[in-house]
Protein backbone atom coordinates (compact mmCIF):
# COMPACT_ATOMS: atom_id res chain seq x y z
CA UNK A 1 0.00 0.00 0.00
CA UNK A 2 1.32 3.34 -0.90
CA UNK A 3 1.40 5.92 1.82
CA UNK A 4 0.68 9.52 1.07
CA UNK A 5 2.29 11.51 3.77
CA UNK A 6 2.28 15.24 3.78
CA UNK A 7 5.60 16.36 5.11
CA UNK A 8 3.91 18.90 7.27
CA UNK A 9 2.88 16.24 9.75
CA UNK A 10 0.79 17.20 12.70
CA UNK A 11 -2.25 15.30 11.57
CA UNK A 12 -4.70 15.76 8.77
CA UNK A 13 -2.78 13.54 6.42
CA UNK A 14 -3.99 10.52 4.54
CA UNK A 15 -3.48 7.62 6.93
CA UNK A 16 -0.11 7.07 8.45
CA UNK A 17 1.56 9.19 11.03
CA UNK A 18 3.46 12.39 10.71
CA UNK A 19 6.26 12.38 8.21
CA UNK A 20 8.92 14.69 7.04
CA UNK A 21 11.04 15.22 4.01
CA UNK A 22 14.07 12.99 3.81
CA UNK A 23 17.47 14.57 3.49
CA UNK A 24 17.40 13.74 -0.21
CA UNK A 25 14.07 15.56 -0.54
CA UNK A 26 15.52 18.58 1.21
CA UNK A 27 18.58 18.60 -1.01
CA UNK A 28 16.42 18.34 -4.11
CA UNK A 29 14.73 21.50 -2.99
CA UNK A 30 16.82 23.99 -1.09
CA UNK A 31 20.20 23.94 -2.76
CA UNK A 32 19.31 25.19 -6.18
CA UNK A 33 15.91 26.77 -5.68
CA UNK A 34 14.76 29.85 -3.81
CA UNK A 35 15.71 33.48 -3.96
CA UNK A 36 19.35 34.16 -4.47
CA UNK A 37 20.32 36.82 -2.09
CA UNK A 38 23.55 37.91 -3.68
CA UNK A 39 21.73 39.10 -6.73
CA UNK A 40 20.28 41.71 -4.40
CA UNK A 41 23.01 42.57 -2.02
CA UNK A 42 26.56 41.81 -1.20
CA UNK A 43 26.59 38.80 1.03
CA UNK A 44 28.84 35.95 1.63
CA UNK A 45 28.08 32.33 1.15
CA UNK A 46 29.79 30.81 4.07
CA UNK A 47 31.87 27.78 3.35
CA UNK A 48 29.43 25.95 1.16
CA UNK A 49 30.65 23.73 -1.57
CA UNK A 50 28.20 24.82 -4.22
CA UNK A 51 30.03 22.61 -6.66
CA UNK A 52 28.24 19.61 -5.26
CA UNK A 53 24.99 20.78 -6.80
CA UNK A 54 26.27 20.40 -10.30
CA UNK A 55 26.89 16.76 -9.64
CA UNK A 56 23.15 16.11 -9.60
CA UNK A 57 22.90 14.62 -13.04
CA UNK A 58 25.45 11.96 -13.44
CA UNK A 59 26.22 10.72 -16.88
CA UNK A 60 26.19 7.06 -16.21
CA UNK A 61 26.22 4.38 -18.79
CA UNK A 62 28.07 1.16 -18.48
CA UNK A 63 27.49 0.76 -14.78
CA UNK A 64 23.86 1.72 -14.94
CA UNK A 65 23.18 -0.52 -17.89
CA UNK A 66 24.93 -3.46 -16.32
CA UNK A 67 23.01 -2.89 -13.13
CA UNK A 68 19.71 -2.81 -14.98
CA UNK A 69 20.65 -5.98 -16.85
CA UNK A 70 21.53 -7.76 -13.64
CA UNK A 71 18.27 -6.63 -12.05
CA UNK A 72 16.36 -8.01 -15.02
CA UNK A 73 18.37 -11.19 -14.85
CA UNK A 74 17.26 -11.71 -11.27
CA UNK A 75 13.59 -11.44 -12.14
CA UNK A 76 11.60 -14.60 -11.87
CA UNK A 77 9.97 -14.81 -15.23
CA UNK A 78 7.46 -17.62 -15.16
CA UNK A 79 6.55 -18.42 -18.72
CA UNK A 80 8.25 -17.86 -22.01
CA UNK A 81 11.10 -20.03 -23.16
CA UNK A 82 14.45 -18.47 -23.47
CA UNK A 83 15.39 -18.12 -27.06
CA UNK A 84 18.44 -19.81 -28.50
CA UNK A 85 21.60 -17.87 -28.82
CA UNK A 86 21.61 -18.04 -32.59
CA UNK A 87 18.54 -15.84 -32.87
CA UNK A 88 20.27 -13.06 -31.17
CA UNK A 89 23.66 -12.55 -32.63
CA UNK A 90 22.51 -9.64 -34.75
CA UNK A 91 20.92 -7.82 -31.88
CA UNK A 92 23.80 -8.39 -29.60
CA UNK A 93 26.39 -6.93 -31.90
CA UNK A 94 24.22 -4.02 -32.73
CA UNK A 95 23.50 -3.34 -29.10
CA UNK A 96 27.10 -3.65 -28.12
CA UNK A 97 28.24 -1.33 -30.82
CA UNK A 98 25.99 1.51 -29.86
CA UNK A 99 26.54 1.44 -26.17
CA UNK A 100 27.08 5.13 -26.05
CA UNK A 101 26.75 7.10 -22.91
CA UNK A 102 23.28 8.30 -22.37
CA UNK A 103 21.63 10.47 -19.83
CA UNK A 104 21.16 8.04 -17.07
CA UNK A 105 20.58 9.64 -13.78
CA UNK A 106 21.71 9.17 -10.34
CA UNK A 107 20.55 10.79 -7.21
CA UNK A 108 23.18 13.21 -6.12
CA UNK A 109 20.93 13.95 -3.22
CA UNK A 110 21.04 10.45 -1.91
CA UNK A 111 24.72 10.18 -2.54
CA UNK A 112 25.36 13.38 -0.69
CA UNK A 113 23.15 12.03 2.04
CA UNK A 114 25.34 8.97 2.30
CA UNK A 115 28.48 11.00 2.40
CA UNK A 116 27.12 13.29 5.01
CA UNK A 117 25.86 10.33 6.96
CA UNK A 118 22.25 11.48 6.86
CA UNK A 119 20.81 10.43 10.14
CA UNK A 120 17.30 9.96 11.35
CA UNK A 121 14.62 12.47 10.70
CA UNK A 122 13.68 14.76 13.48
CA UNK A 123 10.00 15.42 13.88
CA UNK A 124 8.78 18.44 12.09
CA UNK A 125 7.30 21.24 14.10
CA UNK A 126 6.25 24.71 13.55
CA UNK A 127 8.95 27.24 14.06
CA UNK A 128 6.93 30.34 13.78
CA UNK A 129 3.45 31.49 14.46
CA UNK A 130 1.47 34.27 13.05
CA UNK A 131 0.14 36.92 15.32
CA UNK A 132 -2.67 37.94 13.10
CA UNK A 133 -4.01 37.49 9.69
CA UNK A 134 -3.26 40.20 7.28
CA UNK A 135 -5.11 43.39 7.06
CA UNK A 136 -5.60 44.31 10.70
CA UNK A 137 -2.57 46.38 11.29
CA UNK B 1 15.12 44.73 15.01
CA UNK B 2 17.22 47.12 13.12
CA UNK B 3 18.02 49.29 16.07
CA UNK B 4 21.24 47.58 17.00
CA UNK B 5 24.57 49.32 17.06
CA UNK B 6 25.69 50.86 13.88
CA UNK B 7 28.03 48.37 12.27
CA UNK B 8 31.56 49.56 12.62
CA UNK B 9 33.14 48.22 9.51
CA UNK B 10 36.58 47.65 10.86
CA UNK B 11 38.32 46.12 7.89
CA UNK B 12 41.25 44.77 9.82
CA UNK B 13 39.19 42.86 12.33
CA UNK B 14 37.78 39.64 10.92
CA UNK B 15 34.08 39.22 11.53
CA UNK B 16 33.10 36.22 13.60
CA UNK B 17 29.35 36.32 13.44
CA UNK B 18 26.78 36.91 10.75
CA UNK B 19 23.04 36.82 10.25
CA UNK B 20 21.65 33.81 8.46
CA UNK B 21 18.54 34.64 6.43
CA UNK B 22 15.87 31.99 5.80
CA UNK B 23 13.23 33.91 3.96
CA UNK B 24 10.91 36.88 3.73
CA UNK B 25 7.55 36.96 5.51
CA UNK B 26 4.81 39.46 6.33
CA UNK B 27 5.73 41.59 9.35
CA UNK B 28 3.02 40.05 11.52
CA UNK B 29 4.83 36.72 11.59
CA UNK B 30 6.61 35.95 14.85
CA UNK B 31 9.15 33.23 15.49
CA UNK B 32 8.26 30.73 18.20
CA UNK B 33 10.32 31.27 21.31
CA UNK B 34 11.92 27.85 21.09
CA UNK B 35 12.50 27.88 17.35
CA UNK B 36 16.11 26.92 16.76
CA UNK B 37 17.96 27.83 13.62
CA UNK B 38 21.12 26.85 11.84
CA UNK B 39 23.99 26.79 14.37
CA UNK B 40 21.48 26.48 17.21
CA UNK B 41 20.81 30.20 17.33
CA UNK B 42 17.25 31.25 18.15
CA UNK B 43 15.15 32.24 15.13
CA UNK B 44 13.90 35.81 15.16
CA UNK B 45 12.62 38.39 12.72
CA UNK B 46 14.02 41.61 11.36
CA UNK B 47 11.20 43.95 10.37
CA UNK B 48 10.85 46.68 7.87
CA UNK B 49 7.38 48.13 7.35
CA UNK B 50 5.01 45.39 6.26
CA UNK B 51 7.65 42.78 5.67
CA UNK B 52 10.20 40.93 7.75
CA UNK B 53 13.06 38.50 7.34
CA UNK B 54 13.35 35.26 9.30
CA UNK B 55 16.89 35.19 10.63
CA UNK B 56 19.20 33.69 13.21
CA UNK B 57 22.69 34.58 14.28
CA UNK B 58 25.48 32.28 13.21
CA UNK B 59 29.15 32.08 13.71
CA UNK B 60 30.94 32.41 10.41
CA UNK B 61 34.01 30.44 11.31
CA UNK B 62 32.06 27.21 11.13
CA UNK B 63 31.35 25.88 7.63
CA UNK B 64 27.70 25.47 6.76
CA UNK B 65 26.22 22.53 4.93
CA UNK B 66 25.87 19.68 7.38
CA UNK B 67 22.71 17.60 7.11
CA UNK B 68 21.26 19.32 10.19
CA UNK B 69 21.91 22.71 8.62
CA UNK B 70 20.02 21.75 5.48
CA UNK B 71 17.15 20.27 7.45
CA UNK B 72 16.95 23.24 9.76
CA UNK B 73 16.77 25.64 6.85
CA UNK B 74 13.94 23.61 5.34
CA UNK B 75 12.11 23.13 8.64
CA UNK B 76 12.09 26.81 9.52
CA UNK B 77 10.70 27.69 6.10
CA UNK B 78 8.28 24.79 5.69
CA UNK B 79 6.91 25.27 9.20
CA UNK B 80 6.30 28.90 8.32
CA UNK B 81 4.59 28.04 5.05
CA UNK B 82 1.76 26.41 6.98
CA UNK B 83 0.81 29.61 8.75
CA UNK B 84 1.96 32.40 6.49
CA UNK B 85 3.26 33.11 3.02
CA UNK B 86 7.05 32.97 2.86
CA UNK B 87 9.59 33.73 0.16
CA UNK B 88 12.38 31.22 0.73
CA UNK B 89 15.99 32.11 0.17
CA UNK B 90 18.30 29.56 -1.29
CA UNK B 91 20.30 27.73 1.37
CA UNK B 92 23.33 29.56 2.66
CA UNK B 93 22.46 33.25 2.62
CA UNK B 94 24.34 35.15 5.29
CA UNK B 95 24.49 38.89 5.80
CA UNK B 96 26.79 40.91 7.98
CA UNK B 97 24.28 42.06 10.57
CA UNK B 98 20.62 42.88 11.16
CA UNK B 99 21.02 46.40 9.85
CA UNK B 100 22.20 45.00 6.57
CA UNK B 101 19.17 42.72 6.45
CA UNK B 102 16.80 45.61 7.14
CA UNK B 103 18.41 48.09 4.81
CA UNK B 104 20.04 46.22 1.98
CA UNK B 105 17.61 43.34 1.69
CA UNK B 106 14.21 44.46 2.99
CA UNK B 107 14.15 48.22 2.42
CA UNK B 108 15.77 47.95 -0.96
CA UNK B 109 13.16 45.50 -2.28
CA UNK B 110 10.18 46.18 -0.06
CA UNK B 111 7.69 46.58 -2.85
CA UNK B 112 8.46 43.49 -4.84
CA UNK B 113 8.68 41.34 -1.72
CA UNK B 114 5.36 42.66 -0.46
CA UNK B 115 3.74 42.04 -3.83
CA UNK B 116 5.12 38.50 -4.01
CA UNK B 117 3.90 37.75 -0.48
CA UNK B 118 0.49 39.08 -1.37
CA UNK B 119 0.38 36.70 -4.29
CA UNK B 120 1.41 33.75 -2.14
CA UNK B 121 -1.12 34.45 0.60
CA UNK B 122 -2.98 31.26 1.44
CA UNK B 123 -0.91 29.10 -0.85
CA UNK B 124 2.03 26.77 -0.34
CA UNK B 125 4.17 24.48 -2.41
CA UNK B 126 3.70 20.74 -2.52
CA UNK B 127 5.93 18.23 -4.24
CA UNK B 128 4.63 15.02 -5.77
CA UNK B 129 7.27 12.35 -6.12
CA UNK B 130 6.92 8.95 -7.71
CA UNK B 131 9.53 6.21 -7.74
CA UNK B 132 9.16 3.07 -9.80
CA UNK B 133 9.05 -0.22 -7.98
CA UNK B 134 12.03 -1.80 -9.67
CA UNK B 135 10.78 -5.32 -10.09
CA UNK B 136 7.41 -4.24 -11.39
CA UNK B 137 8.75 -1.78 -13.91
CA UNK B 138 11.37 -4.19 -15.20
CA UNK B 139 8.73 -6.85 -15.71
CA UNK B 140 6.59 -4.38 -17.57
CA UNK B 141 9.47 -3.49 -19.86
CA UNK B 142 10.42 -7.09 -20.55
CA UNK B 143 6.82 -7.92 -21.36
CA UNK B 144 6.44 -4.98 -23.69
CA UNK B 145 9.75 -5.21 -25.45
CA UNK B 146 10.49 -8.29 -27.46
CA UNK B 147 14.11 -7.43 -27.99
CA UNK B 148 14.60 -7.01 -24.28
CA UNK B 149 13.08 -10.36 -23.51
CA UNK B 150 15.28 -11.99 -26.15
CA UNK B 151 18.33 -10.43 -24.58
CA UNK B 152 17.21 -11.64 -21.20
CA UNK B 153 17.15 -15.14 -22.67
CA UNK B 154 20.71 -14.64 -23.79
CA UNK B 155 22.10 -13.65 -20.43
CA UNK B 156 20.00 -15.99 -18.31
CA UNK B 157 22.21 -18.36 -16.38
CA UNK B 158 25.27 -17.22 -18.29
CA UNK B 159 28.35 -15.83 -16.64
CA UNK B 160 28.65 -12.08 -16.74
CA UNK B 161 32.00 -12.12 -18.52
CA UNK B 162 30.68 -13.88 -21.60
CA UNK B 163 27.48 -11.88 -21.95
CA UNK B 164 28.71 -8.37 -21.45
CA UNK B 165 27.54 -7.05 -24.81
CA UNK B 166 24.08 -8.50 -24.37
CA UNK B 167 23.90 -7.07 -20.89
CA UNK B 168 24.89 -3.66 -22.13
CA UNK B 169 22.27 -3.79 -24.86
CA UNK B 170 19.60 -4.95 -22.45
CA UNK B 171 20.51 -2.30 -19.93
CA UNK B 172 20.32 0.40 -22.54
CA UNK B 173 16.88 -0.72 -23.65
CA UNK B 174 15.73 -0.69 -20.03
CA UNK B 175 17.20 2.76 -19.46
CA UNK B 176 15.51 4.19 -22.53
CA UNK B 177 12.21 2.50 -21.69
CA UNK B 178 12.22 3.97 -18.20
CA UNK B 179 12.88 7.39 -19.62
CA UNK B 180 9.90 7.07 -21.95
CA UNK B 181 7.68 5.82 -19.14
CA UNK B 182 8.82 8.68 -16.90
CA UNK B 183 7.79 11.21 -19.54
CA UNK B 184 4.40 9.60 -19.89
CA UNK B 185 3.79 9.18 -16.15
CA UNK B 186 4.97 12.70 -15.39
CA UNK B 187 2.44 13.93 -17.92
CA UNK B 188 -0.26 12.00 -16.07
CA UNK B 189 0.76 13.52 -12.74
CA UNK B 190 0.62 17.01 -14.20
CA UNK B 191 -2.79 16.24 -15.68
CA UNK B 192 -4.07 15.02 -12.31
CA UNK B 193 -2.97 18.29 -10.69
CA UNK B 194 -4.35 20.46 -13.40
CA UNK B 195 -7.57 21.45 -11.68
CA UNK B 196 -5.79 22.32 -8.43
CA UNK B 197 -3.15 24.69 -9.62
CA UNK B 198 -1.98 26.72 -12.53
CA UNK B 199 1.53 26.91 -11.12
CA UNK B 200 3.27 23.65 -11.87
CA UNK B 201 6.98 22.98 -12.12
CA UNK B 202 8.15 19.68 -13.56
CA UNK B 203 11.51 19.02 -11.95
CA UNK B 204 14.41 17.24 -13.54
CA UNK B 205 14.63 13.65 -12.35
CA UNK B 206 17.14 13.05 -9.58
CA UNK B 207 17.04 9.29 -9.58
CA UNK B 208 17.29 6.81 -12.43
CA UNK B 209 14.10 5.04 -11.44
CA UNK B 210 12.11 8.17 -10.77
CA UNK B 211 8.62 8.16 -12.25
CA UNK B 212 7.81 11.82 -11.65
CA UNK B 213 8.84 14.83 -9.61
CA UNK B 214 6.45 17.72 -9.83
CA UNK B 215 6.13 20.84 -7.66
CA UNK B 216 2.82 22.66 -7.45
CA UNK B 217 1.58 25.80 -5.77
CA UNK B 218 -1.77 25.00 -4.14
CA UNK B 219 -4.06 26.76 -1.71
CA UNK B 220 -3.40 25.27 1.70
CA UNK B 221 -7.16 25.03 2.15
CA UNK B 222 -7.28 22.61 -0.78
CA UNK B 223 -4.67 20.23 0.59
CA UNK B 224 -7.28 17.53 1.07
CA UNK B 225 -8.25 17.68 -2.59
CA UNK B 226 -4.59 17.44 -3.49
CA UNK B 227 -4.14 14.41 -1.25
CA UNK B 228 -7.13 12.83 -2.92
CA UNK B 229 -5.81 13.46 -6.42
CA UNK B 230 -2.41 12.03 -5.57
CA UNK B 231 -4.04 9.20 -3.65
CA UNK B 232 -5.99 8.20 -6.73
CA UNK B 233 -2.83 8.02 -8.77
CA UNK B 234 -1.15 6.04 -6.02
CA UNK B 235 -4.01 3.58 -6.06
CA UNK B 236 -3.98 3.29 -9.81
CA UNK B 237 -0.23 2.66 -9.75
CA UNK B 238 -0.21 0.53 -6.62
CA UNK B 239 2.73 -1.86 -6.72
CA UNK B 240 4.19 -0.10 -9.74
CA UNK B 241 5.04 3.39 -8.50
CA UNK B 242 5.57 4.50 -4.91
CA UNK B 243 3.95 7.89 -4.67
CA UNK B 244 4.74 10.50 -2.05
CA UNK B 245 3.35 13.92 -1.37
CA UNK B 246 5.54 16.43 0.43
CA UNK B 247 4.16 19.61 1.86
CA UNK B 248 3.15 22.18 2.68
CA UNK B 249 6.56 23.59 1.84
CA UNK B 250 7.82 27.08 1.18
CA UNK B 251 7.47 28.02 -2.48
CA UNK B 252 11.05 27.24 -3.44
CA UNK B 253 10.20 26.38 -7.03
CA UNK B 254 8.11 29.47 -7.63
CA UNK B 255 10.16 32.36 -6.40
CA UNK B 256 12.35 33.94 -8.98
CA UNK B 257 15.18 36.32 -8.43
CA UNK B 258 15.02 39.13 -10.87
CA UNK B 259 18.24 40.46 -12.19
CA UNK B 260 19.12 43.77 -10.65
CA UNK B 261 18.58 46.60 -13.04
CA UNK B 262 21.46 48.21 -14.80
Amino acid sequence: MTAIQPAGGGGGGVSGGPSSSSLADVIDTILDKGLVIDAYVRVSLVGIELLTIDARVVVASVDTYLRFAEAVNRLEIGSGEPKGLTDLVGDVTEGGAKSKTKGALESAGEKLGDILGGGQEEPERERVSRKSTRGDK
Amino acid sequence: MSTSNQSTDAPDEPRTSGVYVYGIVPADVEAEEDAVGVCDGPVSTVKHGDIAALVSEISVDRPLGKPEDLRTHAHVLDGTSRVAPVLPLRFGAVMTDEDAVAEELLAAHAEEFAAALEELEGRAQYVVKGRYVEEAILREIIEENEQASKLLGTIRDQPEETTRDARMALGEIVGNAIEAKRDEDTRKVVEALDSLSDSVNVREPTHEEEAAQVAVLVEVARQEELEKAVGELAEQWDGRVDMRLLGPLAAYDFVVTQKPEG
